[in-house]
């Protein structure tokens, strides 16, 4: 280490210290902007002292994150990893020049596992060199800050080339990762629990994107599709096929919305939150483990040691009732929401919550390619809505054939209106920032601890 | 049971529908039922013919670059029957790069010059073209309000393109902006109205946020069909959404 390498890292760590420990506010952005500012190369500089594992793509990040954090520690790893949000350049940087890396309990070198954005994987990449990309999915998700999923997975590209020894561990369902000029070796992870006997020939549904063969630009056709674009596909107009799996979804036994069981090349498992889109979290998680030697059951074990991971869908109790909040962006993630709740025995009521800010992206034309007809395969007995953007969510669900709503234009009533619901089970989803202030009227009135 | 119904043709709706826009044929299923009409829904994409004289409906969407070069491709295949259709006084909803490929050309953000079909004589540069007068190198994107100058109803949408358009002879515009940008930020325009053709930027999508528009395409649709019906008075009675 240089000494302004050193100086850096010493700035980083004790203005992390300030913020942490003297004044108590999260963040790590600021001892990253601070270490940079003294020695810009101070990422290149401590890259010897561990390998960087970068877990990336649209939906599924941050579990996926967490999932592989806790299966490496089974496997005796030492791991860093950035707190969820911290997925930026400055966010990373601060997460990694004030880890303490004590050695792993296994004798391997330490392992940072990091979620980094999509747009930031180029930065991060360029000045360390990853051991591995994990790729979990891409997307359409809010056109207006993000752009087109092919433009995404370029900007991820542009990441891999600065490593061309890492290996491109990537979701073989989906199949924009077939495509991709990088000479990196690919392994591929995806789902096969159905026997070919019960292929049901198909072509994914007209709201999806991503359905183009690299090949000759057909339209893929599916053996299966787990959802939106992601399954067994085919060309049929010549021999491109889905990738061979290294690592797969055997079984699903299963699917509920707190729980699912499942086998992952036959070793039987169990997650505590629902959602098929949860299972490629643990499936990803699971091949990245097996990629650093963990024994699978070491992996059992961590997925069913540590269900508080699971917690970003959160379930609460409002005077009696069940309320269980849950996070929509985009189409593919509302779909999958939806989905989730297919598989939900009691009679419900939801509540859904649309806003239009920044952060949730200032267009609304998503609502439309979210399949909210498919609450009638559900036990809904009731639909209520609300948040700035209302009026969209109300005709939106008017439209979806729900003509009898409440509706709220002010969160300030959301507790009234949960309890005011016929059900004793009540579904809230709500966009990034309605979730905020919905929390934030929860913890003002107690429902939730601390406020948030 | 309903009485009546109608056939539409979404155009590559699995590869131009990158904004919604089915949503368009949701509001218009929407307002239909309420009257005893049934829609009926038929996807042409890649390689499947058009034939014009069995719709009553067309809707052809937005898509990202990628898919809009595969379609415009295919399109040329289609082009006599989609001129065919619109001559013939068929209704049609073009959207964002739907909107695009029936006029001549457009210009993608790199520089790629698409052909359309030229069934209409509107063309599409992009936001690097240095003839553009304002917001040269940005996308136009942002919530806008617009007037339409035949019936004086205001529409309401989300814009978020690149290209520049301009419209060509025997075209008018859907409205004038009032608030936000339009085909090209210069010349107030959003839109265009040729025909029974309504082209448009708009995201929303623009039946959902404007029922107004879309009962006015539906009346058309149907008294194309079935002329004996008063279509119009019987929209007239249910509830238009607009927001």
């Amino acid at each position: 280490m240089t000494l302004k390498s050193t100086l850096a890292r010493i700035t980083a760590k004790s203005s992390y210290w300030l913020l942490h420990d003297v004044l108590h506010r999260g963040g790590t952005s600021l001892p990253g902007k601070l270490a940079v500012s003294i020695d810009p190369n101070i990422l290149t500089k401590i890259q010897q002292d561990f390998e960087l594992i970068i877990v990336t793509g649209t939906n599924g990040k941050t579990l996926t994150t967490a999932l592989i954090t806790r299966v490496l520690q089974a496997g005796g790893y030492t791991v860093i990893t950035n707190p969820s949000g911290s997925n930026m350049i400055q966010g990373i940087t601060g997460t990694l020049v004030t880890a303490k890396v004590k050695p792993s309990p296994n004798g391997q070198k330490p392992v940072a596992v990091l979620e980094v954005d999509e747009a930031n994987v180029e930065k991060i990449a360029a000045a360390i060199k990853p051991k591995m990309f994990v790729l979990t999915n891409i997307f359409r998700d809010q056109l207006d800050r993000y752009g087109e999923i092919y433009t995404t997975y370029d900007k991820i590209i542009a990441g891999i080339k600065h490593a061309p020894e890492a290996i491109v561990l990537a979701n073989g369902d989906s199949p924009i990762f077939t495509r991709g000029d990088f000479t990196n070796e690919r392994k591929y992870f995806g789902f096969n629990h159905i026997q070919p006997a019960d292929y049901n020939p198909t072509v994914a549904p007209i709201n999806t994107d991503g359905i183009l063969s690299p090949t000759d630009h057909s339209v893929l056709n599916y053996d299966f599709i787990t959802y939106a674009n992601l399954g067994k596909y085919f060309s049929t107009t010549d021999s491109f096929v889905r990738p061979k799996l290294n690592y797969q979804v055997t079984s699903i036994t299963d699917l509920t919305p707190k729980y699912s069981t499942f086998s992952i090349d036959n070793t039987p498992l169990r997650i505590e939150i629902g959602g098929l889109y949860n299972i490629y979290n643990a499936l990803t998680a699971f091949a990245v483990g097996r990629e650093f030697n963990v024994d699978p059951e070491k992996i059992k074990t961590a997925f069913e040691s540590n269900a508080q991971i699971f917690g970003r869908q959160e379930a609460l109790h409002v005077d009696g009732k069940d309320v269980i909040i849950v996070l929509i962006k985009n189409p593919v993630g509302t779909n999958s929401v939806i989905d989730m709740m297919v598989t939900e025995k009691d009679d419900f009521s939801l509540l859904a919550l649309l806003n239009a800010n920044y952060a949730d992206g200032i267009d609304t034309s998503w609502i439309w390619d979210a399949e909210f007809e498919k609450l009638h395969d559900t036990n809904i007995k009731a639909v209520a809505t609300g948040g700035e953007r209302y009026k969209d969510l109300r005709v939106r669900l008017k439209m979806a054939g729900f003509p009898d709503q409440a509706v709220y234009e002010d969160l300030t009533q959301i507790v009234t209106a949960i309890k005011s619901l016929p059900t004793d089970k009540v579904y809230i989803a709500a966009t990034y920032t309605a979730m905020l202030q919905l929390r934030e009227q929860l913890g003002a009135a107690g429902y939730i601890k601390g406020g948030f | 049971m309903a009485n009546f119904e109608i056939s539409v043709a979404h155009l590559y709706g699995n590869l131009m529908n990158t904004y919604g826009d089915y949503g368009n044929i949701i509001a218009l299923t929407y307002y239909a039922k309420q009257i005893g009409v049934a829609v009926n829904y038929h996807l042409v994409s890649l390689g499947d013919d058009f034939d014009a004289d069995s719709f009553d409906f067309a809707l052809f969407g937005g898509g990202q670059d990628y898919e809009e070069t595969i379609v415009a491709k295919d399109l040329k295949n289609k082009a006599d029957q989609v001129r065919h259709y619109i001559e013939n006084d068929g209704p049609l909803l073009a959207v964002c790069g739907g909107f695009q490929l029936l006029g001549h050309y457009m210009v993608m953000a790199d520089g790629t010059r698409v052909d359309g079909i030229g069934v209409m004589d509107h063309y599409t540069i992009n936001m690097h073209e240095p003839k553009l007068t304002t917001l040269n190198n940005k996308r136009l994107t942002g919530n806008i309000v617009i007037k339409n100058n035949d019936t004086d109803e205001t529409y309401h949408g989300f814009e978020n393109h690149q290209g520049r358009t301009f419209l060509g002879k025997n075209e008018r515009a859907l409205g004038t902006v009032i608030s936000g940008n339009g085909n090209n930020g210069m010349d107030q325009t959003e839109g265009v109205i040729y025909r029974n053709v309504y082209g448009s930027y708009f995201h929303g999508p623009i039946f959902t946020r404007n029922g107004n528009l879309a009962k006015r395409v539906l009346a058309t649709a149907l008294s194309r069909k079935y002329p004996e019906v008063d279509w119009t008075e019987k929209l007239d009675q249910i509830e238009t959404e607009t927001f």
